[in-house]
């Protein structure tokens, strides 16, 4: 069975032509499924809790990164999540703005996302973690005053620019590879220099009493924080055009 | 090997690269390729090769495969293969490499050592001697 979550923000009545548009291509390709929507709803973990209990197949969220936070957050690191990861796919349909995870997979737009969800080609895809959250993409935060602990040694940054700790790249002009099946993060270091550094790494501690660390574009959080990955977390349906092996 | 023109090939190959705004404090150790311009302090090791840049100052014992130093070092340098001083290399320390070139211009305040055959031998027998560093 398939599960649509759609995201609060999907009320406003500028999305209502991009809602249409979706449900008639679901039903075209007969991908008709149950809809939740969060908008209205208190406690999201449990009713997303209670659909992987009551045996989705398929949890897809529909919406922006912060709705696929909102999904792993509710399943990772619970009593379900076996379930979850032995029988549940994520697929995600991209409907506004901030949709990097999604274009990260290969899904451009609302029917792109119809005809990937029809084909079913599954990744497992590493997970970052910050603290207690979770990022498909990347964490990132202005480079000057920031310190990265790792192993046995300290990186210090006295320029103007951005850390960048990345599971997931999101963008195909970078000069980076990124790999989210390989248990690591990377981390890109470019200054207003133009100045680039690159290290990989399992996990490091991450401290800026300044700035906050923004996870995934959407959520920010407080710094000192340890940063880490867990491999093979989740199966994501993504599409042919996916910026990764 | 390295030159100049090939700097540019091993960059993309370079699973690690310290830029020259980023300052590194400890022991620095990796098993791809690194480039460093900015700065450490600490030590620095790794199983394949090194390139120090020209800016770069390296306040630590150097460890790896083959390694281009155009930069200044203040410590000693262990290079079990091919090591090639740039002109603008300055090294405070010791040195011990299996094969050497040195450009014009490069300034050495310390011994050159050869690595013997036995030498590499004895660390391949002993791999925990791998990690001693000579004091300074």
């Amino acid at each position: 069975m398939h599960v649509y979550i759609y995201d609060e923000f999907l009320n406003k009545t500028k999305h209502s032509r991009a809602i249409n548009r979706l449900e008639i291509r679901l039903t075209d390709l007969g991908l008709n499924g149950k809809i939740i929507r969060l908008g209205g709803i208190k406690n999201i973990k449990g009713t997303i809790q209670n659909e992987i209990k009551l045996g989705a197949k398929t949890i897809i969220a529909v919406g922006n990164n912060q709705t696929v936070n909102k999904i792993m957050g509710a399943i990772i690191d619970t009593e379900i999540y076996g379930d979850f990861q032995k029988k549940t796919l994520l697929g995600l349909i991209p409907v506004g703005d901030d949709n990097s995870i999604a274009s990260t997979f290969g899904i451009k737009n609302i029917e792109e996302a119809c005809n990937i969800l029809l084909a079913r080609r599954v990744e497992k895809i590493d997970l970052g973690l910050v603290g207690s959250y979770y990022f498909l993409n990347q964490a990132s935060i202005q480079s000057q005053g920031t310190t990265l602990e790792i192993d046995d040694y300290s990186l210090e940054m006295s320029e103007k620019g951005e850390v960048r700790i990345i599971n997931l790249l999101s963008d195909q002009k970078e000069t980076i590879k990124s790999n989210p099946h390989d248990g690591k993060l990377d981390i890109l270091i470019r200054t207003r220099r133009r100045d680039e550094s690159i290290i990989t790494v399992k996990k490091l501690k991450i401290i800026n009493p300044q700035e906050k660390l923004i996870i995934d574009g959407v959520l920010e959080i407080n710094t000192p924080v340890e940063i880490g990955i867990m491999r093979d977390k989740v199966n994501v349906i993504v599409g042919k055009d996916r910026l990764f092996e | 090997m390295f030159n100049k023109e090939n700097k540019l090939e091993r960059f993309k190959d370079a699973e690690t690269i310290i830029g020259a705004s980023i300052k590194v404090k400890g022991n620095f150790q990796g098993q791809g390729n690194i480039i460093i311009e900015g700065m450490l302090e600490g030590s620095v090791k790794t199983e394949a090769d090194l390139f120090i840049g020209e800016n770069a100052k390296i306040i630590a014992n150097v460890e790896s495969k083959d390694a281009s130093v155009n930069g200044e070092v203040n410590g000693n340098l262990k290079i079990h293969g091919y090591l090639a001083l740039g002109g603008t290399a300055k090294i405070t320390g010791d040195i011990q490499y299996k094969e050497l070139s040195i450009e014009r211009g490069a300034t050495i305040n310390g011994q050159l050592l050869i690595l013997s055959e036995s030498d590499r031998h004895r660390e391949n027998k002993k791999p925990e001697d791998k990690n001693v560093e000579t004091e300074r």
